[in-house]
């Protein structure tokens, strides 16, 4: 007898089982590739072939030669590789052929975290020990020891350094680099689409630092940038290195075959169109294969979320496999943590792991076969960096896609075409947001004074520069501006969250061993650890005993309960400026500055597996104030022909609609935006929707929406109609209203900004 | 919408921008070289002269004082004698002067406008002093608007002639931005020259740790130099008081500025001819403790004999530190084997001095008596001593490894004492059959 079923008989078990099978509302079988391949590119260095040849490699794929071949003529690119498509060759052949020509050239690789970092140098390594070369590549990053440093300032021919270590570390003592600054031939650049929105617009400038520095000590190198599949990679691409780049997207690399299964959970209560949860839908389907110890990787919106399933995965499977053969993976784990989960994957010790996009990135962590996404991660792009972490190069892979609630979800999963047809999304980044500008114009003057008429990048600075003068931050001699001031200015700026201040998580239960076991952005920490929240790390349930908010620290001590919470969050809108606006019959959209006050107000504690409000209680925190740019629709109250009630029942519906729909058109999180109703807004005192940046000073979505929102108001309807409940579900306009019009109410508001945005 | 409005609505939310007071407009931007230097008289009050390089032009300050002027407890004359006395004694050590006239040493330090390295951080004011033969020269570049950098290097680099820089804590702060700034404008100056370097922050910690927390200069002229300032702007605000003479150009603010540094400059002579005679021997107020520092430095340096007769002297002296020199002297004896000479004084540092450092001892008599005497009894005996002693000492858990170590330690000296015993009974019950064979 057989104890465990292989990933086939599953597969097979999905098609048979009732329960399941028709909860499968599409299969979609993505057919084996045969790679592509070219003969190694002339002019090849011969210890370089030596070390394919060692390594088994004889041939190229054909991007990988394109890319030979676009810096052999000394242009920069952006190469769109999807997972294991052997994207490392597509820059480290031209770098390693360049520097056996000139060994004095350098080459400086960026990656977005220290452990694509870690993971890339050994690779690089292997690469170099097999060719017999001298050449020599580092990391640079908080880890490296101080001994090794200069070293690697002096003699590293690559350097492999993080943005964030670039920013605060490498540029502004470019006095202690000036042999990589004088020599540097090539900048790469590795998954380049992580690089949009509000990080991506300080790495954009931190690039215009780069850039200026290197002109400064007269080199001009080639950038190589390597991308997922996103719709614009060569516009990302240039817009983030102001640089003319050539696209490269003729992948070569095989792929073995891959089911891709859209699961929509059964309706539970017909008449509110209400499904069964997707997570406990997840934890089954995830329960399946785990069962019979097939690798899976699971991913889930929130880091909440992620903890949830795990508790629930942890105890399905507890008397099976060990307590640490299922894992948590997100932000906020300690380095060290993150590193042993991803060891322990590979080695095959774990085998499931729960993760947030965290894991999108491409972490090394081996080949897994099935992944299973509990809910709709947000974008195509985002949902096929997931898919790829199953089945990489050969053999089968499942991916599941679990369909939540959610009007996004519910529109993509009753939408297959749509998802598997559409080119994924736009990665748009604004390098000339004001107050991330200002952060980096005051790094750029700590590094070499400005001079008159100087651009930085493509932005002109003249009139900031003199505003900053005013502010004693820089002092004006004749037409040059120099840093004066005592400050080191990259410390107080960082690239990855809006707020620079965080949270420390601090673990109380045993008090002769208090310890700090997370952090979180002070945003995220009003809703998620205000007193009393219930904070889950690793699985294990944390009560917050204090959030200590002038110190951001938040003490938490173990506890165990069967409920989580969940925080409200109220936001007052002012307009400050409008800068753009059309004026439609009575209607009106606009685009310009508004203030938003934002204030934790309540939670609600929610049980497990029910899911039902089993609590509340208050929070006192301040209020946070956001100043950023947004865009508007309001309309005459008094043509809507409602009362003040469904007016606003018909508002908070359209929003919450709205809202699921934004992120979809303006490629973004979807704590990117927000959407907010006001029945009578302070500006103009007509029914109004906002959409708002979350980042201060904007981020280039609003802008976005402005251009757009025909179409996205049209989406939006189209799917409330669509939506099979009759008066309106959480699967459409939300669940906050009740009424039997709400639905009905809602594409009345919806057509009416819509006729007069068309006529 | 205006830039500026702008600006303004976004400052909560840029670093560093929140002002407690409005900005005043800025004063018109001032012309590279202005026709005449602003506050001349002044100036010129102060011996500072311009020099002029290259179209622009620093100010220098150049002051002299006699030899026998008195800073502190010595005479600058001293540390010319401290230099005479290096060079006969032929001590091998960092701070010898040993091969150098008074002449050759450079004393050296700098004022900037912030506190950390990098780029932006920029050096204002580079001052060094030396010995003549009749004479301290002081002589200070002082940066008068930030685009002058070319001719304030020009002007130090052309001034300098030396051998050694004597600095205070210059090997991790001063010179290292000297060379970040100089890189900045190393087109159109001379290249830094090669040179020694006597960092006197690293001796002044390694004698008087015991005795000062931070080893500020200031700390050190008032605890050791016997020298107190007056009216001293402290270090920290020398940033604001730049940048506040960049603004007004009345150098009312900086004169203080350029007097601190002027200081700190005059202490490093004062301060380098007291560390000179202290390593020397040669100052008769030397206590034991620093006596017994300076032979630990000559230790840790691997100048065993002159290590030795330190630790020697102190031990004799039956004072505080003698049990201290005698544990230390032990580890010199252990390092030739000279196990004799060694066992003795720990066995007097064992019982006296220190808690940790009786515990070390009881090790080291343990290690003794089990691998050399192989007195297994007494060996068990220490170890058990120490043990005692790290209980009894008010952090004791903190040497968790140590008592760890210790048990393994017993516990093996156990087993060998368990072993001999068997093997002197066999031998025993050998020899009675061998009598019986007889």
């Amino acid at each position: 007898m057989k104890f465990r079923k292989n990933l086939k008989e599953i597969m097979d078990s999905l098609k048979l089982d009732e329960s399941v099978r028709d909860n499968i509302v599409h299969w979609h079988t993505i057919e084996e590739k045969e790679a592509r391949t070219s003969a190694l590119p002339e002019g090849i260095h011969p210890a370089l072939i030596d070390a394919l040849n060692k390594r088994g490699i004889g041939e190229l794929y054909t991007h990988q030669k394109s890319a030979f071949e676009t810096a052999a003529r000394g242009q920069s690119m952006v190469a769109v590789t999807p997972t294991a498509s052997g994207k490392t060759l597509c820059y480290n052949l031209p770098v390693i052929q360049e520097i056996i020509n000139d060994p004095n050239s350098r080459a400086l690789y960026m990656f977005p975290t220290k452990a694509l970092a870690q993971d890339q140098k050994s690779e690089i390594n292997e690469l170099i020990q097999e060719s017999g070369l001298n050449i020599n590549s580092y990391t640079y990053d908080g880890d490296t020891p101080a001994n090794i440093r200069q070293k690697v300032r002096k003699a590293g021919h690559i350097v492999i350094t993080n943005p964030d270590m670039l920013h605060s570390a490498i540029l502004p003592h470019h006095t202690k680099w000036v042999s990589l600054f004088e020599n540097l031939k090539f900048v790469v650049i590795d998954e380049l689409h992580i690089y949009r929105g509000v990080f991506g617009s300080h790495v954009a400038n931190v690039i215009r630092r780069l850039k200026r520095i290197c002109r400064y000590y007269g080199s001009d190198p080639i950038f190589i940038c390597t991308s997922a599949t996103i719709a614009n990679p060569l516009e990302l691409a240039e817009n983030l290195t102001e640089t003319k780049m050539n696209l490269i997207d003729n992948n070569g690399a095989p792929s073995g075959r891959k089911h891709f299964l859209f699961y929509n959970p059964p309706i539970v209560n017909k008449p509110l169109n209400i499904r069964r949860s997707a997570t406990l839908e997840t934890r089954m389907l995830a329960g399946m294969f785990l069962k019979n110890k097939i690798q899976t990787i699971v991913f889930a919106r929130s880091r909440v979320r992620v903890e949830i399933l795990l508790t629930y995965l942890q105890e399905l499977v507890k008397h099976k496999l060990g307590p640490k053969a299922i894992r948590g993976y997100r932000g906020g784990y300690l380095p060290t943590e993150r590193r042993e989960i991803e060891k322990g994957l590979r080695s095959g010790e774990i085998y499931g792991v729960v993760s947030t996009n965290a894991l999108e990135l491409g972490v090394d962590i081996g080949q897994l076969q099935v992944c299973i996404m509990n809910g709709y991660p947000g974008t195509i792009a985002s949902a096929w960096q997931q898919a790829g972490r199953a089945g990489r190069r050969h053999g089968e892979a499942v991916v599941v896609m679990v369909a939540s609630s959610s009007p996004l979800d519910q529109y993509m999963i009753q939408h297959p075409d749509y998802f598997f047809n559409r080119s994924p999304e736009t990665a748009r980044i604004n390098p000339d947001n004001l107050i991330i500008l200002i952060d980096h114009l005051k790094c750029a003057s700590y590094e070499l004074p400005f001079k008159k008429g100087e651009h930085f990048g493509t932005a002109e600075v003249e009139e900031i520069l003199e505003y900053l003068t005013e502010e004693r931050i820089l002092h004006q001699n004749g037409d040059k501006w120099y840093w004066m001031n005592d400050a080191f200015p990259a410390h107080n700026i960082s690239l990855r969250s809006a707020s620079q201040e965080n949270v420390v998580i601090i673990d109380q239960s045993d008090i002769a061993n208090v310890r700090v076991i997370g952090e979180m952005d002070t945003f995220s920490a009003m809703t998620l650890l205000h007193d009393e929240a219930i904070y889950l790390h690793q699985g294990i349930q944390f009560q917050v005993e204090k959030l200590d908010w002038e110190e951001k620290k938040a003490f938490v001590r173990e506890v165990a309960v069967d409920y989580f919470t969940d925080a409200n969050l109220a936001v007052q809108l002012n307009v400050l400026e409008m800068d753009k606006h059309r004026n439609l019959g009575s209607a009106e959209i606009g685009y310009g500055d508004v203030s938003v006050r934002a204030m934790a107000t309540i939670f609600k504690k929610i049980k497990f597996e029910s899911h039902e409000n089993i609590g509340s209680g208050p929070i006192h925190l301040p209020e946070e104030e956001l100043h950023t740019s947004s865009v508007w629709i309001s309309f005459d109250k008094g043509r809507s022909g409602m009362g003040d009630e469904r007016l606003e029942q018909g508002l908070i519906g359209a929003a919450q609609s709205l809202k699921h729909i934004v992120p979809l058109f303006v490629m973004c999180d979807p704590q990117d935006v927000h959407v907010v109703p006001q029945v009578k807004a302070s500006h103009n005192e007509r029914p109004t929707i906002f959409f708002y940046d979350r980042y201060p000073g904007g981020i280039g979505l609003s802008e976005k929406i402005y251009q757009g929102i025909e179409h996205i108001l049209d989406e939006t309807k189209r799917m409330v109609e669509n939506c099979q409940c009759t008066s309106g579900c959480p699967s459409c306009i939300g669940t906050d209203t009740a009424s039997e019009s709400a639905k009905a109410d809602v594409i009345k508001i919806i057509n009416y900004f819509l006729k007069n945005a068309a006529s | 919408m205006s830039l500026k409005k702008k600006l303004n609505r976004l400052k909560p939310h840029l670093t560093g921008g929140q002002k407690p007071f409005p900005a005043e407009s800025a004063a018109s931007p001032l012309p590279v070289i202005p026709e005449e230097i602003p506050y001349s008289d002044i100036w010129e009050q102060e011996s500072v002269k311009p020099y002029f390089f290259d179209g622009n032009y620093c100010l220098v300050r150049e002051v002299t004082y006699p030899l026998m002027h008195k800073h502190g407890k010595y005479r600058f004359a001293d540390a010319a004698e401290a230099v005479a006395r290096w060079n006969e004694a032929g001590t091998s050590h960092p701070l010898s002067a040993a091969g150098h006239k008074p002449g050759d040493l450079f004393f050296f330090d700098t004022e900037t406008t912030g506190l950390g390295g990098g780029a932006g951080n920029t050096i204002f004011l580079l001052g060094h002093a030396r010995l003549t033969a009749d004479r301290v020269v002081l002589t200070q570049h002082i940066l008068p608007q930030p685009g002058a950098e070319v001719a304030l290097y020009q002007s130090f680099l052309a001034s300098v002639d030396y051998t050694t820089l004597v600095t205070y804590n210059g090997k991790a702060f001063d010179w290292p931005q000297v060379k970040t700034r100089h890189t900045l404008v190393r087109d159109h100056v001379p290249k830094l020259p090669a040179f020694g370097h006597f960092d006197l922050f690293h001796g002044a910690r390694r004698l008087w740790k015991h005795k000062i927390d931070r080893m500020k200069l200031s700390a050190v002229e008032k605890e050791i130099l016997g020298f107190e300032r007056k009216d001293d702007i402290p270090g920290y605000l020398a940033p604001m008081i730049y940048f506040d003479f960049l603004e007004r150009k009345n150098p009312e603010g900086l004169l203080g500025v350029i007097k601190h540094n002027e200081l700190d400059i005059l202490s490093l002579i004062t301060l380098y001819a007291h560390l000179s005679f202290q390593l020397l021997g040669e100052d008769r107020a030397r206590t034991s403790k620093e006596a017994f520092e300076v032979g630990r430095w000559f230790s840790y340096l691997g100048e065993r004999e002159k290590a030795k007769e330190l630790f020697q002297d102190i031990a004799e002296a039956k004072d505080s530190e003698s049990i201290a020199a005698k544990h230390a002297l032990a580890y010199e004896f252990k390092r030739v084997k000279d196990w004799k000479k060694a066992v003795p004084l720990w066995e007097s540092s064992a019982t006296a001095g220190e808690p940790i450092k009786r515990v070390e001892a009881c090790i080291e008599l343990a290690k003794y008596h089990e691998h050399h005497s192989k007195d297994y009894g007494t060996a068990a005996h220490y170890c058990e001593k120490a043990i005692s002693l790290l209980n009894s000492m008010e952090n004791g858990k903190k040497n968790g490894r140590v008592t760890a170590d210790l048990d393994k330690r017993i516990n093996r000296i156990m087993s060998k004492q368990v072993k001999r015993e068997h093997i002197s009974d066999g031998m025993i019950a050998n020899q009675e059959v061998k009598s019986h064979v007889d």
